[in-house]
């Protein structure tokens, strides 16, 4: 039998991931957005077990719009990262030094 | 252990093993298509527990739709990949120590002395015509109308800043306006008449003279 | 009884501003270069009708609707009067600014009251979905806000820095509510206390949850060690955008840490209070020290914003009705001197000159004496320096804290605040005493000037007769 223990389990380790990823990818702007679709999947994996083990569907609602949140943050992140791109030619992490203090 | 439980640990460690490949690989193209198949055993991990609306979305609007605009970004950037070789493993200790924390963290609070089956057992599985579409729905347009509207303003906000932050009219773009081409009349805008009297006839033109000319057109 | 005809009008003020950015977003497509006067006037006319409508709908009691997902309380009234009030600020104060640099069209104003609706989403959520959803609005606009400027690359390297930082405290706070969810069984703020009431500390499925959502809140509010994407933020940012966000957000901010860990957590109390603790000292010892060092105006003003997060912590930490309607006076008094501030900085960069460093404050006075003055004025006030409305709201929030038995932790933020006040005081000398390259007189539009002029009273008059403002704060905390 499935426990909810192994669900929450298997959301923990993926939002470690993701959290590492951000930390870990010095180079890559795109990768980084990955990490936070990654991010947002893991708490989508904890909303859905949740609401299969409580028997209540508001955890699957819940999911339903931080899908189409996320959707919306891929589409400006995309955005912003087209723009930053044009002016610099490079989606390099350590290469972002203009603002500095 | 069930069949069920087999399901599960398969989906869960391939799931588990491209979210690792998402954040270690250093072509972004490489890591969007690990996304994918993130996407794709998360949603059958939803499958497993009865959330079918959801799976199918994740598939068919994650996949189908985010991660392709993520691979078409990826493409138009034309981003140097040789050139992100170095510098991985400075931070690699650093990200192993933040996953190592949050682990022992999170195995103590999510653990089986928490959350195992004692404490939430599995609930009974549901009726042959039980529809997760339907229930969802039902709860979506009453229940949650006020954050549905919320979702729709975000869109649409999206909509406004991707275009306010990408689109720009280059003065070098050449395009045609069909509104224009459909509003021309034969009269004065596409044909003229012009009245002038006859010409006589022109002398004839000596042989070397003429191919002369033709040479100058080639 | 999921929906009711009654409940559009309860949300009629977030129906009018819908609207209005709606019309503009349509009016702007006909409108050539030279008309677009007409999407500032229709969004100052919106602005004010919802002004209009959340003072008429305002009374005393509380109501609840769409299911529990939606509140309206005189907490919440004042917070979305504020809110609309510096929106309106914000438009007056960055005309000149963006219409010099070729910003000034549609999607500004779109934006800028989108943003303004998210924050009246947040301010009246009584549930966590309507609150993400209303966090998410404003910040999917603020985002290409900062990045306004196209062309500018400061400013998309700060709309991405921005952005994957606030992405990642969002999916903190959402991380963190999916475990109250979980041990809880619902996320309506009504339920959760419920639960938490009843369970408290026992819980320690809560208590990890807990952490998460104070993460992604500190995140949100910029608290030191969650503040790196400030300082670059305001420094890439055109400063109309700065202006608006330094001031307006930081009122949903509260508004969301209040409905939070008060009206949901209140029962955890102790637990957040002791995180909040050591983000509050963190925040004023490094806000007020590195601030010193910093030669770009923005980044200073961005150092000083985290230094004053750092009281609004201070006051909600004391976890008393007192401490509560303290923080609430700072912060919306903090919103007013940031607006004011921002205003004067917005306000005089034209004709080429963009204000980036300290430098360019030098003679103000010179050129513009009124101006000068309100800035000195907006100076003094974030110091502390009485009879600016800043000392007094300091006042109110180190007196919460002594009388909850902390005398330590009030002696450590004043200390620090003296130590702050060196640079502001470093701003007014530039202001007074020294030369400017260029002497000519700035010519500023007469509406901004009464803005501002506004602004500055209030600040003044506010420290002088603080008793009414005070009085709606207690009273918000007092149900």
């Amino acid at each position: 039998m499935i426990a909810l223990s192994d669900y929450l389990l298997l959301a923990g380790l993926m939002f470690a991931i993701a959290v590492a990823g951000i930390f870990i990818n010095r180079k890559n702007v795109i990768i980084l957005l990955m990490c936070i679709e990654l991010m947002l999947l893991a708490v989508n994996i904890n909303f859905v077990a949740f609401s299969h083990f409580l028997g209540d569907t508001a955890g699957q609602v819940f999911v339903f719009f931080i899908l189409t949140v996320a959707a919306a943050e891929a589409a400006i992140g995309l955005a912003i990262l087209v723009i930053l791109f044009r002016g610099r030619q490079t989606i390099n992490v350590d290469e972002l030094d203009l603002l500095k203090g | 252990m069930g069949f069920e439980k087999f399901l599960f640990f398969l989906f869960a460690i391939i799931t588990l093993f491209s979210a690792g490949m998402v954040v270690t690989r250093r072509n972004p193209v490489h890591a969007a298509l690990y996304l994918v198949l993130t996407f794709v055993a998360t949603a059958a991990l939803w499958l497993l527990i009865e959330a079918e609306f959801l799976g199918i979305v994740l598939v068919l609007v994650y996949v189908g739709a985010v991660m392709v605009l993520f691979l078409f970004v990826v493409m138009m950037l034309d981003i140097d990949v040789a050139a992100m070789r170095a510098q991985f493993i400075r931070y690699l200790p650093l990200g192993l120590l933040i996953v190592g924390l949050m682990m022992f963290n999170m195995i103590l609070v999510l653990g089986p002395g928490h959350f195992g089956l004692e404490h939430f057992a599995k609930p009974a599985a549901a009726a042959l015509d039980y529809s997760n579409t339907e229930v969802l729905g039902r709860e979506l347009y009453t229940t949650y109308l006020y954050q549905f509207e919320i979702a729709a303003v975000i869109l649409l906000v999206a909509i406004v800043a991707a275009i306010r932050l990408t689109l720009r009219r280059r003065p070098e773009t050449k395009y045609l306006d069909p509104s224009a081409q459909v509003r021309v009349r034969k009269g004065p805008d596409r044909l003229r008449i012009v009245k002038m009297p006859t010409e006589p006839v022109p002398a004839p033109v000596s042989q070397a003279a003429a191919g002369g000319k033709n040479g100058d057109d080639q | 009884m999921p929906f009711e005809t009654a409940f559009l009008a309860t949300v009629l003020p977030e129906l009018i501003l819908l609207a209005t950015a709606c019309a503009v977003l349509v009016l702007d497509l006909y409108l050539n270069d030279e008309q677009r006067g007409w999407n500032h006037n229709l969004a100052i006319l919106g602005l004010a009708a919802t002004l209009g409508t959340v003072g008429l709908l305002s009374n005393n009691g509380v109501t609840i609707a769409f299911s529990g997902s939606f509140i309206r309380d005189p907490f919440g009234d004042l917070l979305k009067g504020i809110i609309l009030i510096l929106t309106i600020f914000t438009f007056v104060y960055s005309r000149d600014y963006m219409r010099e640099r070729g910003l000034w069209v549609g999607e500004y104003h779109v934006l800028v009251l989108f943003a303004t609706l998210g924050m009246l989403i947040m301010v009246s959520a009584h549930s966590f979905l309507t609150l993400y959803l209303g966090l998410e609005l404003l910040a999917l606009c603020l985002y290409p806000l900062v990045a306004f400027d196209r062309d500018s690359k400061p400013g998309a390297e700060a709309a991405m820095k921005y952005f994957v930082l606030g992405a990642l405290g969002s999916g903190m706070l959402l991380y963190g509510i999916s475990m109250l969810y979980g041990a809880t069984g619902s996320f309506g703020f009504a339920d959760v206390a419920e639960v938490v009431n009843a369970e408290g500390l026992e819980n320690k499925i809560l208590v990890f949850g807990l952490v998460f959502v104070l993460i992604g809140v500190a995140f949100k509010f910029g608290a030191v060690p969650f503040h790196m994407w400030l300082p670059d933020v305001y420094q890439g940012a055109p400063m109309p955008v700065v202006l608006f966000l330094a001031s307006a957000p930081k009122i949903a901010a509260f508004a969301m840490a209040t409905r939070i860990l008060i009206d949901s957590l209140g029962a955890l109390q102790a637990d957040w209070g002791e995180i909040l603790m050591i983000l509050a000292i963190l925040s004023i010892g490094l806000g007020n020290v590195v601030a010193i060092a910093q030669t770009n105006i923005k980044r200073m003003l961005a150092y000083s914003t985290i230094s004053h997060v750092g009281f609004i912590f201070l006051g909600l930490l004391a976890g008393t009705q007192e401490g509560y309607a303290a923080a609430m006076f700072y912060t919306v008094v903090y919103a007013l001197m940031a607006a004011g501030a921002f205003g004067v900085l917005a306000m005089i960069s034209i004709n080429g000159l963009e204000v980036e460093q300290l430098d360019d404050l030098k003679g103000l006075n010179d050129r513009d004496a009124w101006l000068a003055a309100m800035l000195a004025l907006m100076m003094f006030s974030m110091a502390g320096v009485p009879p600016a409305v800043g000392f007094f709201a300091k006042l109110l929030v180190l007196d919460a804290v002594v009388s909850v038995g902390l005398t330590w932790l009030a002696v450590v933020a004043v200390v620090f605040s003296i130590i702050g006040a060196f640079y502001y005081l470093r701003v007014i000398k530039l202001l007074y005493f020294d030369k400017a390259a260029d002497s000519t007189p700035l010519r500023l539009a007469g509406d901004a000037k009464i803005a501002i002029t506004v602004n500055g009273l209030a600040v003044l008059l506010l420290g002088i007769f603080p008793a009414s403002l005070l009085g709606i704060c207690n009273a918000a905390f007092s149900g």
